[in-house]
Order: C-alpha cells, then structure tokens, then sequence
C-alpha cells in the first residue's frame, strides 16, 4: 500500500466522460484530507484537497478507490449521480500507520525492531479525563500507569516494562514534542485534547537517542499542529461528576469507648464482658470499643460553656460517614482553531478545567493556551510550538479521609460542616476528646500552590541536499510552583480546657473537666516557597536519506545539550500572631526556611544508521556518546563521567520475502529483534561529595554546628548500564483484520549506583557504590480483531497482556536486604534473590504443620511473629487491557477494562481502624476463641494442638488494640483488581442536520464514565490497592494520605465549524 | 544568498554545544551544603547531638528504672510496659554509632586542622557513647568500628574489653588535653555556650573524664574478683590529681538554645512547650510513677516530690513553674508503673519544674551531674575505703550527693532542705540511720537520677536490683524485665554475620557482664 502523500504527484489525467465531484469524510463527517481517488483497473487519480473535496471523470460504472492514510480504503461504483459523498472508516490496523519515534524520528511499523505502543487521540479521549495519564491506563501492553491517589492533583507513577533499578529513577521519561522533562508531573499540565498521538517507546533500544534520561523508556507526546485547510474551530464543552464508590467495611454496632474500666488481673476487674464494655464507654471517646447500641438517650461530649450539651440516640446512623464527603465536579471548556495553506500551518487552543474533589472545599483549576505554527519556504521549514499553563490548587494538608472513617458510626458527622457557627462543630464544643472535626481540620489546615509552565520549541529544518536535511530544535521550560501552607490559629476557651465537664447521668464516666485535645492550643503556621525549573535542551541534527539500489538508508548524525537549573527558597513560620494574616511578618519566634539550588548539565553525540533492503529487512544501529555533570569532577578521569553505549536491531518481514506465505488468511509477519546497552546517570546530584550538613537545629543564633553526613560515596562511582534483549512478531491476518503483536524482553541492570545501608557501627549509616545487579524480564502481547467492518456497524475490539518479572541477582556483599520504606511493621523491601519490592511485615505465629494462628495459652492472644514475614511483590506481575470500540450508524460505544494481579499491599488504614474501632473486622468483641488457632501442646516444644478451649481474655478491647492490630498481616490483603477504565457512548449528529446550521461542519455529544466499577479481592476491605503513599520505588502501601476511591461520569458537546 | 543564511542559521544554533568544553561539565559542587568542615563545627553539633539521642534512651531508661510510666490519654504502649519488644524497636545503636562518627572524625582531624585541643574531649565523648552502647547492648563493634570503608563488616568486641579499653581512652585523653588545653575563647564554663565553640575548661573536661572512669569501674563493683582492679584504676584517677566533678560542676552541654522550634532543648521541646507556648501533645504522655511517689513522701521529701512533678492537672500556663491544681500532697497523683488504663493525662501529675518549666527553653542538659560523680565516689569509699586516698568519707560524699541532687532539682535553699531530709532519722535518706549504707547511696542516686538521665538509672537498676520498683501493671503475671536489648534490625540487615557471631539474645535472661545477679 502506498503512503497517500506519494500520490499527490501522480498523474492528473484530463477528464474523459464526465465530471463527478465528491467530498471525503470520517465517519464522524469530518473532512478528511488528500485522500487518494482512483478509478479502479486505470491509471487515472486524484488527491482530494485539505477539506476533502475532489473532482474528477469518470463515467457511470467505474469503479473508484478511495484511500487515505489511517483509514481502510473502500471501493464504490460510480452512479448517475455527479455529487458523490465517500465515507471513510478508520483503520483499525496500524501496520503502515507512520510512527514518531525516538527524537520525533517517524518510521513506518516495518522499519522497526523494538517494540512501540502507540495511543491515538480518540483513545486518549473515551473517558474525556482531564489528565493524560489517567487515560492511558490499560492501553498499552508493558506500560503501567499507578494512580496512586485520587485528590484534586492526582499523583500518578508512569512505568515502563517494571523496575530496572533497585532505588534509582524507574521511571518512564516523558518527552513533550521533543523535549524531555525531568518529572512525570508534566503530565498533569497536558490538555488531552491538544494531542495529536502518544507513542510509547517501551524499552531502552526505543530510547537510546535520548540519552541516560531514556533508559527507563519513553512516553512521546506530540502535539497537534495545524493542518492545510480552511480555518476550522472545535469548541467542547464537557461536566463531570464524581462520587465516592467505596469506603472500608465499617462496624455499627458498637459506640465510643477506650479501655477505662480495671485491668485483668486487677482490683475491680469485672469477669463479665458486658460490664467491661460499659465502663469502658465514654462520651467523649475517639475510639468506639464502648458498650452495644441500645437505642438509649445519651450524651456526646461535655457541657458547652453556655449550659448546653447534645444527647442523641445511641444507635448507629446509615451510611452517615460516606456524607461526610461531597459530590466533586469538573467543568471543562475548550476551544481550538487550526488551519492552514500549502506552505505554513497554524493551531491555536484554549482549556479551562475546573474541578471541585470529593473532599469538601478541595478544587483545582488549570488553564491552558498552546500554539504552534509552521512555515514552508523553498527549502526550510520552520516552526515552534509554545505552551502556557497555569494550574490551581487549593487543597487541605489535614488528613481528612483518615478523621472521617474514623468516627463513631452514631455521630452525625455531616451536620458539623458549619464550626465558625455551630457550637457543637467547634472545636470549643467539639465531643471528641482526642480527634478534632474534621471539617474544622480540613479548613484550617490548607496548601494552595500554582504551578505556572511555558514550555516552547523552535525547529528548523534545512534541506541542504536532495538527501541530506540539517535539523535543529531548540526547546525551553520554564517552571514556576508557588506554594502557601496555612494553618489557622485557634486558642481554646479556658472552659474547653478546664471546666467542660460530663453531666449527670453520665458523670461516672468524667475522667476530668476540660477536653483533652485542648490541653494543646493551635498556634498557626506558615510555609511560603517557590519553586523554580529552567531546562534548556538543543537537538541538532545532520539528516541523511539516500537510497542505493534495492538499499535504503537513512543516517543521523546528532548533537544534544541538556541543561537543568532548579532553585527552591522556602519562608516558613510555626506560629502567628494575628489569625488570618498569613505572612511571616505576622510570627511569633524565629523565622524558618532554607534554599536549594542545583545545575545539572549533559551533551552528547550520537549516530543512528536505518538501512533496508527491498522493505523486508530492516537492520538499525544506534550509537551514543554523553558526558554528564553528575559524575563530572576536574579531578576525575574523563572514562568516570562519559560513556559510550549503543543497540542494534532488526526487523525481517517474512510475508514479503516469501510471498507465497500470503493468503487471505495469513496476511503480514514480521520479526525482530534487538539488543542494547544503555547508560545511565543514575545518582543524586552532587552525589559524589561527602557532605557535612548542618547539625540539626544549627544554628544555633551564631553557633554554627555541622555534621558529618549520613552517606559516605565511593571514590570511584561511575554511571551504571542497562543491558536489554528483545525479540518479538507482529502478524496480522483475515485481510489485515486481526492483528498481534508478541514480546519478550529481558534487561540487565549491572554496576547499579545504590546507597547502601552499612552498619552504622562503621560511622556511616550509608555507603554510595557501585553495587547491584538485577534482572528484568517479561513478556508482552496485543491484539486487536475487527470483528465487524461495514459501513454503517463498525466492531473492534483489542486485548492485551504483559507479564513483568524482576529479581534482585547481587547486592553489596554481607547485605541481603535494606527496605524502601513505610511503617516500621510493615515495610517495602529489596531482598537479595527475591523479586522487588517485597512486602514484610509483623505476622502471626503460625503451627508449621497445620498453619493455624498460634496464640496464647493463657490469654487466647494471638502471638506476633519475632521476626517480619515476606509477603510478596507489591508490583502486579500480571497486567491485562481490554478495549471495545462499536459504531453502528452514528452511534459510538467504546470501553476499556484495566486487571492487575499476582502483587500484595499493606493497608494502613485498616491499622488505624482497629485503632479506632469502626473496622468491620472487629466487630467480633464477645468472648471468643481466637479463629482458626492453636495453642502450644504443653510441652514447650514448639508442638501445637488445636486451640478449642481458650477465649481471648477481653476481645471486647485488648484483643484488636493490643494484639490484631499489632500484626500487619491482617492489613495486608491481595493486590489484584479489574477495573473499568473508561466508558463512553457518543452520538454524530448526522450530516444532513449538521449541514442545515451552514455553519456547523460536525458536531457530538458523549456520555461517559471512568471507573464505574472496581472489584478487588475479597479479603481487601480497605480501599484500591492501586493506591500508595508513594510514587517512589516503594510502592505497595497506602494509608489515609490519598482520598477514597471515586467514580466519574459526565457528558461532553464537541462542535466543529 | 537566503541559502546561506539559513545554512548559518541552523549550524550555528547546532554548535551552539558543540565548542562546550569538558569544563563545560564543571558545575558539579554543591551549593547547597558543605563539602567539609572544621572539627570546632563538628565537635558542637555532635554534642548536641549526643544530648539530642540521649532524649530517647533517657525515655526508657526512665520507664524501666520505674521513675515514669505512661498516661492513659495515650494508647497503651504493650511494647514499653508489657515488653512485647523486637529487634526492630528501641533502636538506639544506630544514633549512638552515628554520633560517634562524628567523634572519631574530630579524633581523626583534629590534628591536622591545626585543632588538636579537640581531640582530648572527643575521646572522653567517645568512651562515655560506648559505655552507653555496651550498657545497652553488650558486646559491640569497637576496635574494628568507625572506619568507614575500611571495615565495612566491624567485628564485635567482648564488653568486658571495651570497658577495659574505655579506661585506656580516657588516660589517653586526659593526656591530650593536657598537652593541649583549651585557651582564648575556647574557654568556657559550659561546653559550647551561645556563640563560637567554647570547649568548657580542659580542667572540667578532665574532671568529667575521671568521673565517668569511676562510672565505667563502679559499674564493675558487683562482680566477684574485680576489685583489684577497680581499686587500682581509681587509684590512678586519683592521683592522676585534677580530681572528679564537685558540687555545682555539672557536666552541661547548651548550644544555646533559641526559642524556635527545632532549636530548643530537646527534652523541653519533646515534653514541655513549643517555641510559641503552647504545651505540646506528648506533655500529656509521660507520669511521674506512683512508686516515686510513695518514696518520697515515706521520707517525708516533699521539696524534691513537688521539684520532680507538678500536681495533677499540670503547670499553671500562666504562672510558669507552679501547678494549676494546689501544690499539696494530695493532689500529686502518680500513675502506677505500667497501667494500661485509667490514668488520663489531666487527672495524674505531669513530669515537674526540676526539667519543664514553661518558656525554659534554653535550659542545659546534662552529660554527667555532680550529684552522680558525688554518689559514684561514696560507693567507692564504702566498698574501698581510704585507700583509694579520696580525701572525703563515704558519708560526705553520700550527703554532697543528696544536696547536689537537691540544687539540681531546683529545690528552693536546697543545702538547707536538703539537711532536713538527711537528718530526718529515715533509712536511706539519714545515712546513720540506714542500716544498708550502699543500699542508701542506690536509692539517693536512683532519686537523683530521675527526670535527668533514665539510662544511667535502668543500668543502676540493673546492677544493683534497687530500689524495689513495681512490676509492670499492664505485663502478664510473672513477666521479667528486660535486661538488656536486642541488637538492632538495622545492624543485622547489614553486618549479619557479626551479629550472629553473639549468639541467641534473650533480652530477658542474657545478662550484661556486670549485671550480676
């Protein structure tokens, strides 16, 4: 099949019969441009033009092809009729779709030996999410994308074919029309809408032309440019909901109340649980272990200064808790201009997207304009993109889905949004003696930051020779975040602290007068920084394309220099003088802060030679030369600070070289394969120094004091390499209609620079070396059928798969483990010979012959296990897509299912609700043998037996605050999930109606959804495990710093005129 | 002639890196911290650091020597006062080896700086850290320790040798510091006062150190066939003639706190106030035991009761040293060891004026107080006697000690109130009137150690079984108190070999070499 471009040049013939004109339309009615018609068996041929329309002759039976790049050509006799309307239906194959590769390098599928993801806009856009990464969960086999919270500034950890190193950076670089960025939250600046395709570069061979930064793969982001044509405007207007889909399993049987009532084994000690449970009930307690419901009339709290106090009924409130959050909107408005003639092009965008979360009072806004534009003129070709961006956030630093899962389930917690004016919603009157409201919390405790980014390009392209092109792209980025964190200042009343007291009948249950949580007045606080990035990066290239006989060639020879500047300063205050007036001139004590700043430079030089023999055989080697500053010292030999490394692949399609393997079943096998060695820079900046920070707290006033610091480098650290091996085959069948795509890969990380804990009886915690090895490997697979292809019903769907393995193969001699990080009962860990990270954590005892819980013979308390259990990988192994794409007449339905597995995580809030007691889990708190137990034989010899006869002493209390808690194996569940990840249903309106408004050249209406279901393992309780407290390597944990899970759907208008 | 333009144009943007040199790459030093330092620098944040760490293994060295406990505002902590502990709490080692990574720094360079009277009081802090290790944990890395890359698997030496090899430092200090006094502003009476290093007086330093050798040496006493050489090394720190720390000498390290925070004294900072006054949540975590108490008042010592603790319901905000609540006896509310229940923070005392008294930020904190060095050479004379030739009977040692623990504590006239306790005809606080004379200096130095340094007084404790502290209220029937700690999760990690090398630790019955029963 030929490119459509190609045929622009074709003969014209002169007409013969009659003239027939016609317009050339997506299904959805939108122009498409210089698509080719032919007249079928002749030679005879035009390009439609960039709207689409076209004339030529033909006489009534001619058959005409019409083909266009990215759509399935279609054939249709010529009629009577002189106006003909051709409808074209997207390609649903991609194999000779042309590809932006590495440093915007475009390639036909052919050509390539590794293997690419590649996300069109349509599929960015089913689930109309506002960030980008969201909408490319699932989509591609080996890319994983973590949203590891859910706020109004979601966080996400974009990888690429798993983890390669054990504490260094994993993550996938983001490349933004040709410039690198150093951070995936880039991506959160993107306008989804502004994408003209993301072309995913899974492994290090993809990436070797960006240097170091590309070893981890690469996310290439192009933006739209302008196409030739008639100026066209697209406005989209798009409101979307969200809601809470689900919260922890919740008891509602039992009220507040702590361990109050006497010890076991103590004077008062009451054998009767029921009596314990009620002397251990207390109006005012933050844990909820006191007595059953009733139904009684019963205090909350104390007396209020002015006499009054709020008795409600003891008895739970449904589904009261899940109140406490907000339903959260996104508005978002857009609208784009573009257009262009035969020698320049222009595109022009504006977005607005508001948002308010689930959390109350939580919004962001980003605002965004892009343009780009490029001129034609004889040989050069010039261009630049530019984009600003503005993005809000206003958000609570409070810890507000933590305080409200954690309150009693008969406390109206909804109704003490209002604390400046309800008594019993202020903190003067508030009933909980430890835990503030958490409205109150969440307001007066808020960060509001704004991150503001011009990012821009310029490129120029010579044509010096025939085959030869000079290429230069300068791109720049500027970023400025500015951040304020407030706190409140709130004194409580002498009454709150001292004389608030628990009345009549209750008085037996007054510990003292005041609230405990007042005893601690709220001083105030404030945080100001700015933060600021400058990244310059130039590419030039030498381009050369020359074909000699049956070989094609195409050679770059390039240049790049990298230049990152940050500097952070920070202003901060923990107290003010005047509430309200967040400044630090209105303080009390010293003023806090610091400044960091750091340069980081890079060049290198690098060649890329592509030659092909008759469009069968592809063989294409990859050389690159950097030098970073990260190792630099003047002192240093140059071999510790640049590297040379390099790939070669190749791809050989079978199909061509034997064309007798063709059929109508079996149409298109390629394979290939590569390998590569890929350098990286992978220590901290200004790592090689030993540093002598200042001791903590200095200075003191003049006092100077500085420590010697914690890591202690090795003289000769140098960068580390990454070795990769990839094979795979992409075949297609039943005429091009199914399409697979396999994989496997494997990397060999070597020489990896690790901190590693030493021990500190060395005078070091921290050793920075050359240490590490480990292995990485995996298998990926794509497919993609067109079950239905007609005009009028279209049915595609596509599924994949990819398996990721990893092990730790060396790690510093004497060390076989140093964790990541997390709770110290429940941590992340790099285990010699184990796949990373791993889960360990407190576990139970447990009888090695029938895995029963072991627990105390004399107290039925379950025994926590001396040392921590590994649990297992905390990243899914197991990542499977599926996607459905069905049009029947104007109709659009598309949905794609995301399912992750084989991994654990450690929930930390289902500690913290044992803690508290509004865990479902504990709502077993009458006297009872611990399940599923044994109990030592009585011969102290590590034999057990069935445990059928010791109850857990007071399971109405110690049994889940001192004992089930304790052991994180009870937080940790299976990872797994299958989530829908996006649903929409859009209708065209037809043409016929569009055309009666004259100036409405397409127009549709969607419905959709994100995440409507998730379905986890039923073990899990707690929340998504796809959730973390991290976007470190660590992931695997989560707690109460991310939101509860959501579900979105909204509705979306697009116009085009 | 476009074309040549453009041809400018794209090669000259191009070449813009191209002529960039290797020196290009040169902007690899850091802006942000120090790449070395002066050990004057070095020697004061590493004092602050040891008091900083001292903090903590003062926490539960004050729990296990019965002086606290914890409220029951506050989750019952099963892992301090039910001893459910593992390797992986507790974990004092890795700070303590940290500091002393500063310490053989200065050790190492003092030197070669040019600031050679530094390394005399950097060994003295380094044989005081490892006493602390060894009373901890046992056998520990210490010849083959603080090396870096060196060794980077140290190899544990026997305790018993370390604290041999401890009194060797401490000649070797003295030594130094003799060649090398402090002058010029270097001088001070504390170590390291607001301003520039002042190192306190190489006389003092000197002092500390033959204090702390009678530390290491007493601490020996109970073990059968050491006194002959414990009484020969006290000879010589007696006659190496610069003497121990005397009444009012403190060992008292203050950088010179500011009122902000983070820079306050740690101990106030944990359990008193922050920087603006308001009382920090964790003043409601620690209490005054019921024990202490109940001693106090049987010796009718009501001055330091009321000194040690402030009566239930905690300090007068507004009137900064006194109680809230009246300051009589009644209303001193111990919380008994261990509770697990029923002893919120308001309704019990607070931990008292001798170490919190709001907007005392600025207070020192103590490495050694003179009351210790005053008890360490009473039990000498009492287990030696004159031929140690200390100048003072065990007696005066005995009565300096108490009344030096009297001023401590901040009680008012306290030479005064302090004769009153002596001579009040009670056991072990009139010392003709106890029948036990070590037994008197135990519980005297157990009283005036409490609130200042709760690790010298589990490992007393532990070397002596006395006073007679409660059992833990929360642990289960017949549980022992630890006796040591595990080594930690963190060395095990990485110096697993060495570790295993020390054989099963059974915190409850593997005994440190000088706790002999």
């Amino acid at each position: 099949m030929l490119v459509a471009g190609l045929l622009l040049f074709g003969p014209m013939l002169t007409a013969q019969n009659r003239k027939i004109s016609g317009k050339v339309t997506d299904d959805s009615g939108t122009p498409v441009p210089f698509a080719t018609i032919t007249v079928k068996s002749t030679k005879q041929g035009v390009a439609a033009d960039a709207s689409g329309n076209f004339s030529l002759s033909a006489k009534t039976g001619d058959v005409l092809v019409v083909s266009a790049t990215g759509f399935d050509p279609i054939e249709m006799k010529v009629g009577t009729e002189d106006d003909v309307s051709i409808k074209l239906g997207r390609k649903a194959t991609v194999i000779d779709e042309v590809i932006v590769t590495a440093q915007g390098i475009r390639k036909r599928p052919r050509e390539l030996g590794y293997s690419v993801g590649k996300v069109n806009t349509e599929e960015i856009t089913v689930g109309r999410s506002p960030q980008l990464a969201q909408s490319l969960s699932g989509k591609v086999s080996g890319l994983a994308i973590y949203n590891v919270d859910n706020s109004v500034d979601p966080q996400v950890k974009v990888v690429l074919r798993g983890y390669r190193s054990l504490t260094g950076n994993n993550d996938a670089l983001v490349v933004v029309d040709g410039i690198p960025n150093a951070s995936q939250s880039v991506l959160a600046l993107l306008n989804p809408n502004d994408i003209e395709s993301v072309t995913v570069l899974k492994g290090g061979q993809a990436a070797t032309l960006y240097g170091s930064a590309g070893v981890n793969g690469a996310i290439v982001v192009t933006t739209k440019k302008g196409k030739k044509g008639k100026l066209k405007a697209a406005f989209s207007t798009a409101v979307n909901f969200e809601k809470l889909s689900w919260l922890p399993d919740f008891q509602s049987e039992y009220g507040n109340g702590s361990h109050y009532t006497a010890g076991y084994g103590t004077a008062g000690w009451h054998a009767d649980y029921k009596q314990r449970m009620a002397e251990n009930w207390r109006p005012f307690e933050n844990q909820q272990y006191g007595d059953p419901y009733n139904g009684e009339m019963r205090i909350i709290g104390r007396v209020l200064e002015d006499g009054s106090k709020q008795i409600i009924p003891y008895s739970a409130l449904s589904g009261e808790r899940e109140k406490a959050w907000n339903t959260g909107h996104t508005l978002n408005n857009q609208v784009s201009f573009s257009g262009g003639d035969d020698n320049s092009t222009y595109y022009l965008s504006l977005e607005n997207n508001k948002s308010e979360g689930v959390v109350p009072h939580d919004e962001s806004s980003r605002t965004s304009v892009r343009l780009a534009a490029t001129k034609e003129a004889d040989k050069l070709k010039a261009g630049f993109n530019i984009a600003y961006v503005q993005a809000n956030y206003d958000r609570t630093t409070s810890d507000f889905y933590f305080d409200a899962i954690n309150v009693a389930s008969h406390i109206p917690i909804s109704t003490y949004k209002d604390w400046q004016h309800n008594k019993f919603a202020n903190p003067n009157g508030f009933y909980d003696d430890y835990y503030n409201n958490p409205y109150f919390n969440a307001d007066n405790n808020r960060q509001k930051y704004m991150d503001a980014n011009i990012t821009g390009n310029v490129e120029l392209n010579y044509q010096l020779l025939p085959w030869m092109n000079l290429f230069n792209r300068i791109g720049v980025i500027s970023n400025s975040r500015t951040r304020k964190n407030t706190t409140g200042k709130f004194i409580y009343t002498d009454w709150a602290k001292n004389d608030a007291y628990v009345p009549a009948p209750w008085d037996w249950a007054n510990d003292y007068d005041g609230i405990d949580r007042a005893g601690t007045d709220i001083l105030g606080g404030v945080l100001d920084r700015i933060t600021n990035e400058n990244v310059i990066n130039n590419e030039f290239q030498v381009q050369m394309s020359k074909d000699f006989k049956e070989f094609s060639n195409k050679f770059i020879l390039g240049y790049s220099v990298y230049q990152r500047k940050t500097k952070q300063t920070e202003v901060s205050s923990g107290s003010i003088v005047q509430e309200g007036v967040f400044n630090v001139a209105n303080r009390q004590g010293e003023l806090g802060g610091g400044e960091s700043n750091t340069t980081e430079r890079k060049f290198g030089y690098y060649a890329d030679l592509t030659t092909g023999w008759r469009d069968i055989l592809y063989v294409h080697g990859s050389f690159r030369y950097d030098a970073t500053s990260r190792f630099y010292k003047n002192y240093r030999d140059a071999s510790l600070y640049s590297y040379p490394y390099y790939g070669v692949d190749a791809s050989f399609v079978l199909t061509d070289a034997f064309p007798k393997l063709q059929s109508d079943i079996f149409n298109y096998a390629k394979i290939r394969a590569g390998f590569n060695k890929n350098g990286n820079d992978n220590i901290d900046l200004y790592g090689l120094d030993l540093q002598f920070p200042n001791g903590a707290g200095f200075p003191y006033g003049s006092t100077v004091g500085f420590t010697v610091g914690d890591i202690l480098p090795d003289a000769n650290l140098k960068p580390e390499f990454v070795y990769s091996y990839e094979v795979g085959g992409e075949f297609q069948f039943w005429k091009n209609r199914i399409s697979l795509e396999l994989t496997a890969y494997t990397q060999n990380s070597k020489g990896q620079v690790l901190t590693v804990k030493v021990p500190n009886t060395t005078g070091f915690p921290n050793l920075r070396i050359n240490v590490g090895e480990t292995k990485n490997w995996g298998y990926e697979t794509d497919l993609r059928v067109q079950v239905i292809k007609q005009p009028k019903f279209n049915w595609e769907i596509s599924a994949r798969y990819s398996y990721n393995n990893n092990k730790v193969e060396k790690l510093f001699n004497g060390v076989d483990e140093f964790a990541y990080g997390g709770y110290s009962y429940a941590q992340t860990y790099v285990i010699k010979g184990q796949s990373y990270p791993s889960m360990k954590a407190t576990a139970y005892v447990r009888d090695p012959v029938t895995n029963r819980v072991v627990v105390n013979s004399a107290s039925g308390y379950p025994l926590t296990a001396a040392t921590p259990k590994n649990f297992g990988r905390t990243i899914p192994p197991h990542m499977a897509g599926a996607g459905t794409r069905i049009r029947y007449a104007d109709f659009t339905l598309a949905a794609n299912f995301e399912y992750r597995g084989g991994n654990v995580i450690f929930h930390q809030l289902g500690r913290d609700m044992t803690f508290t007691g509004s865990g479902g889990w504990t709502s077993n708190r009458t006297p009872h043998i611990f399940p599923n137990s044994a109990i030592d034989d009585g011969t102290n010899t590590g034999k057990y037996v069935v445990n059928d006869k010791v109850q857990v002493r007071e399971a109405e209390y110690s049994l889940w605050v001192d004992y089930y808690r304790l052991i994180a194996e009870n937080f940790v569940t299976p990872g797994w999930f299958i989530k829908m990840r996006d649903i929409n249903l859009t209708y065209n309106l037809p043409g016929k109606l569009i055309a009666k408004t004259k100036f409405i050249s397409a127009a549709n209406v969607a419905i959709y959804g994100r995440n409507l279901f998730t379905i986890v393992d039923k073990a899990n309780m707690f929340t998504d495990p796809e959730f973390s407290y991290t976007t470190g390597n660590g992931l695997g944990i989560n707690n109460t710093g991310q939101t509860p899970p959501v579900r979105q759907y909204g509705i979306n208008l697009n116009l085009t005129f | 002639m476009m074309k040549t333009k453009f041809i400018i144009i794209i090669l000259a943007m191009g070449i813009v890196g191209v002529s960039c040199k290797k020196t290009w790459l040169d902007v690899n030093t850091n802006p942000n911290t120090l790449t070395s330092s002066n050990p004057n620098f070095i020697l004061t944040a590493a004092l602050n650091q040891t008091i900083t760490n001292a903090v903590d293994y003062n926490e539960i060295g004050s729990y296990w020597a019965g002086h606290w406990t914890q409220s029951s505002s506050y989750i019952y902590s099963a892992v301090t006062f039910a001893y459910q502990f593992t390797n992986n709490n507790f974990n004092w080692w890795d700070p303590i080896y940290n500091n002393l990574g500063d310490y053989q720094y200065i050790i190492n360079n003092a030197e070669a700086t040019g600031q050679k009277e530094l390394k005399g009081p950097a060994q003295i802090m380094k044989a005081y850290l490892m006493q602390i290790i060894v009373d901890h944990y046992g056998n520990a890395p210490y010849s083959d320790a603080l090396k870096g890359v060196s060794s980077l698997a140290p190899k544990f030496d026997d305790q018993k040798a370390i604290y041999e090899d401890l009194i060797k430092v401490l000649d070797t200090a003295i030594a130094n510091i003799k060649a090398n006094p402090f002058s010029g502003a270097l001088v001070g009476s504390d170590i390291t006062t607001a301003g520039t290093l002042k190192g306190g007086s190489s006389t003092k330093w000197i002092k500390f150190a033959n204090s702390l050798k009678l530390r290491i040496l007493i601490r020996q006493s109970r073990i059968t066939g050491r006194d002959a050489y414990i009484t020969t090394e006290i000879k010589k720190a007696v006659q190496e003639g610069t003497g121990f720390l005397d009444a009012g000498q403190d060992m008292a390290v203050n950088p010179g706190f500011v009122a902000s925070d983070g820079k306050m004294n740690p101990f106030y900072e944990r359990w008193g106030y922050n920087a603006a006054g308001a009382i920090k949540s964790l003043a409601r975590y620690p209490r005054p035991t019921k024990y202490l108490f109940d001693v106090l008042i049987a010796a009718n010592d009501t001055f330091r009761l009321k000194r040690l603790a402030y009566a239930k319901g905690g300090e007068n905000a507004n009137n900064p040293g006194v109680s809230t609540q009246a300051e009589v006896v009644s209303n001193y509310v111990g919380t008994p060891y261990g509770a697990p229940s029923g002893y919120t923070a308001p309704s019990t005392s607070y931990l008292g004026p001798s170490v919190i008294v709001k907007g005392t930020h600025n207070r020192p904190l103590y490495l050694m107080t003179a009351a210790e060095s005053q008890f360490l050479l009473a039990e000498a004379v009492q287990r030696y006697g004159a031929t140690l030739g200390l100048p003072n009977t065990a007696q005066q040692y005995y009565e300096t000690g108490v009344r030096e623990s009297f001023r401590l504590d901040g009680v008012a006239n306290p030479v005064t109130q302090a004769n009153v306790v002596l001579a009040s005809g009670i056991a072990e606080s009139d010392w003709a009137a106890s029948p036990d004379k070590l037994k008197a200096i135990w519980f005297q130095k157990w009283l005036s150690l409490a609130n200042f340094n709760g690790a010298e007084a589990w490992a007393e404790y532990r070397r002596t079984n006395y006073p007679n502290i409660p059992a833990s209220a929360g642990a289960p029937v017949g549980q022992k108190p630890p006796v040591r700690l595990f080594y930690p999760l963190s060395e095990l990690g990485s110096n697993q070999a060495n570790v295993n090398a020390q054989g099963t630790i059974d915190v409850f019955n593997t005994r440190l070499f000088w706790d002999v029963d």
